[in-house]
């Protein structure tokens, strides 16, 4: 009996560790890839080596990006983007340091689609901004994947962009977030 | 027609073409071939990594954007998607283990998979920079 008694404690035990660890998830391969309509080209380009982490409980969010990971498919883009642009010499990262406001209406126990509604601070080249956007978590099967579609204007940034070009690209990129998460073991 | 105004034509149409020729080359010339590209730094997986830890900002300065080789044991590897991630890993910290993370080119992802375990391996990359949990390096190849 004291047997049994010992073996339900240590299994709760085990089962309560198993939860508090699976109140964060990550993933240090998520994809980030952004978009913008110019007149004689558009331009793309992805991203599959992002960090993000949500706590399920506190509803904490954070994103760390590399701005080198960024591939496009011209490199002569690729060049202009980090040497002209994002200055990526002197800004290697961006962040999103943000909380999920609704995160008591996500059930991680669950699965389904639920929006999120995500506010924080986003820094791109070295300029943080107050950012409010929506999203979609997904829980299946215990992972979690966040997806958004939002748009970021150039100039809330201090990217400046050539006179020569500056015709050519639009004033906003659409950025795409998708991010497949996993219990941190 | 002057002789010398059909030259100065001649040279211009030249000009032109070369011109419209070599931004053609230049605006769509390839990315580079990452596995033949010589290392700049060839160095310890730890020991990049201690730099990068200890002074993120000389470390970022000195090997961001470059090709880097190092050397140690890996302590796994990740198939995440389509990609295939060598990890060398030193400590555990908010996003679990921290240390390296080698995105391997596609040809070499079996040659990773297939490796020895516990046996120092050589990997070359395109480093691309520190994002407070690991140091990244693209474009993985196996040197040795």
């Amino acid at each position: 009996m004291k047997m049994k008694t010992l073996v339900s404690i240590i299994v709760a035990v085990l089962m309560f560790g198993n939860i508090a660890q699976a109140q964060k998830y990550i993933t240090k391969n998520g994809n980030i890839s952004f978009f913008s309509s110019m007149q004689l080209e558009n331009i793309e380009a992805h991203n599959n080596q992002v960090n993000a982490a949500i706590d399920s409980k506190t509803g904490d969010f954070v994103i760390k990006v590399l701005i080198r990971s960024f591939e496009f498919e011209k490199a002569l883009m690729q060049e202009h983007f980090n040497e002209n642009y994002m200055e990526s010499d002197k800004f290697p990262n961006a962040t999103l340091s943000a909380k999920i406001k609704n995160i008591s209406e996500i059930d991680f126990a669950k699965d389904g689609n639920y929006p999120a509604v995500v506010e924080g601070k986003l820094t791109i080249h070295g300029v943080t901004k107050e950012v409010a956007e929506k999203g979609t978590i997904t829980i299946k099967e215990g992972k979690v994947n966040a997806a958004s579609t939002f748009n970021v204007k150039i100039a809330d940034y201090g990217i400046k962009i050539p006179n020569t070009v500056v015709n050519n690209i639009s004033e906003t990129l659409q950025i795409k977030v998708d991010l497949n998460m996993e219990p941190l073991k | 027609m002057k002789s010398w105004v059909k030259i100065l034509i001649g040279l211009v149409i030249i000009a032109i073409i070369g011109a419209f020729l070599g931004y053609k080359f230049m605006y769509n010339k390839p990315h580079p071939n990452y596995e033949n590209l010589e290392a700049d730094f060839r160095i310890g997986a730890m020991e990049l990594y201690n730099g990068f830890k200890t002074d993120p900002a000389a470390a970022s300065q000195k090997y961001n954007g470059k090709i880097i080789e190092i050397s140690g044991v890996m302590s796994n590897v990740e198939v995440v998607d389509s990609l295939t991630v060598a990890v060398f890993a030193f400590e555990e910290g908010m996003f679990g283990k921290e240390g390296i993370r080698v995105t391997m080119l596609p040809k070499f992802n079996d040659d990773l998979k297939n490796y020895p375990k516990n046996e120092n391996i050589i990997l070359k990359g395109f480093c691309s920079g520190y994002n407070d949990t690991d140091v990244i390096l693209e474009k993985g190849s196996v040197v040795k």
